[in-house]
């Protein structure tokens, strides 16, 4: 561990340098480190069971063929982030297939079934969005050189995943009709869960171990507007209500509901003359959501028979 | 139906607009536009995946159609090639520039 003390390490952070290896950092900083790098890791992992789900009901061979892509990467991100994670230290396998469905670390939108083909294509225009703007920000910021390099090809390959979820968003409202109410129907409960992705607004949250070890550059709010100034203008384009709108006077969008709210997993649907607490919302996400358990098994299952088998066990 | 206004070379200034969805790269400097035909209304065009599983076939398809309807081309035939394989040897000089600075060398 470094001998420098976490003041000093923050000022040199402050000037620009790059932390490259375990020996310069404090314990503050690869706690807050492997925290930041878990919530990816996890989240890319669990995309991949989410997607897949829903890319069974693809409509044709080749949206297929551009389905299982997406999930190709994902699992090639996750890999690229346990890889960083094992380099600080901690077992990538015990990760991946030790640890209980409940420890992991993906958001709450992560752990819902994604039922049908306009789904994925939502959680692609919306989800992934959330993707690139939560990793848009290291890459440009971040203060840790590993993590800023592996981001190269994510970012890039995140850039396919909108653009798949953006194209069929927009092909499928022009068609109209059952499209367009199914893309409506999504949104109506994928855009919340977009909005509240990015956590607790920053007048209840500001000063975090992550924003002054410089391992991201953007609050929560800020990284909030980015997502809405991309999401909303998208989805009014495809004429799809969202419960948002750019405020001329404030200069930045606004939700039009009281927020966060109450969500009813069970029928997908968010109970918006509910306002809630964020001690609510913590309580709701930690009991995790319908499809967390489903989607770490799917991952899990096989393991420890085969390795048993490969071993020559029984 | 509208008799398409473009000869060949026409078609192909117009495919030099058409990106690869994944990369800031023409289909044209990617080497994957094989043969242009205009027959009457007719516009045939070849083109050869840089993978079999290419996962973006379908938003090359619909890109081009939609490049190409915008000239009045409405009766377009896109044929798949595998014979012969596209290989890397097939991308432009400034394919190769473009790529190169998007990261990646060929
Ligand atoms: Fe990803
Ligand atoms: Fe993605």
């Amino acid at each position: 561990m470094a001998t420098l003390s976490d003041e000093a390490l923050k000022q040199k952070i402050e000037k620009g340098h790059l932390i490259e290896t375990t020996e310069e950092m404090t314990e503050g900083y690869k706690k807050a480190l492997i925290q930041i790098l878990l919530v990816q890791a996890d989240t890319e992992l669990m995309s991949a069971p989410s997607y897949y789900m829903a890319a069974r009901s693809a409509p044709s061979m080749n949206t297929r063929l551009s389905a299982y892509a997406v999930i190709q990467d994902e699992l090639g991100h996750a890999h690229i982030t346990y890889q960083l994670l094992e380099d600080l230290g901690m077992d990538k396998e015990y990760l991946i297939y030790g640890r209980k469905p409940h420890e992991f670390k993906n958001p709450y939108g992560f752990d819902q079934p994604l039922e049908t083909w306009v789904e994925l294509v939502v959680a692609n225009a919306y989800f992934d969005r959330a993707g690139i703007t939560l990793l848009g920000d290291p890459f440009e910021n971040t203060s840790y050189g590993p993590w800023k390099r592996s981001l190269v090809k994510i970012d890039k390959e995140e850039l396919f995943h909108l653009r798949h979820g953006e194209v069929w968003m927009k092909r499928l409202c022009e068609a109209g009709g059952q499209a367009k109410e199914e893309i409506q129907r999504a949104a109506d409960w994928m855009f919340p869960m977009g909005v509240e992705w990015f956590g607790m607004p920053d007048h209840l949250k500001r000063h975090t171990a992550q924003l002054e070890y410089k391992l991201k550059g953007k609050t929560n709010d800020e990284l909030r507007q980015i997502w809405l100034s991309a999401v909303v203008p998208l989805s009014e384009s495809c004429g799809i209500h969202v419960p948002a709108h750019f405020d001329e006077a404030q200069q930045e969008y606004v939700l039009d509901y009281e927020f966060p709210v109450d969500y009813d997993p069970s029928q997908k649907r968010w109970k918006f003359d509910s306002p809630v607490s964020w001690d609510q919302v913590f309580e709701r996400w930690k009991k995790r959501g319908p499809y967390n358990e489903i989607y770490v098994k799917s991952i899990q299952k096989h393991y420890k028979d085969f390795m048993a088998m490969l071993n020559g066990g029984n | 139906m509208l008799p398409t206004t473009l000869n060949e070379s026409q078609i192909w200034e117009a495919l030099k607009e058409v990106e690869d969805p994944e990369m800031p790269i023409s289909l044209v400097d990617m080497g994957m536009v094989f043969d242009v035909s205009v027959e009457g209304a007719n516009t045939k065009i070849q083109l050869g995946l840089t993978a079999t599983a290419c996962p973006a076939i379908d938003f090359i398809f619909y890109d081009i159609r939609e490049r190409l309807k915008k000239e009045g081309c409405e009766d377009i035939e896109i044929e798949l090639v595998w014979d012969p394989p596209w290989t890397k040897e097939r991308i432009s000089e400034e394919g190769r520039f473009i790529l190169s600075t998007w990261g990646l060398s060929v």
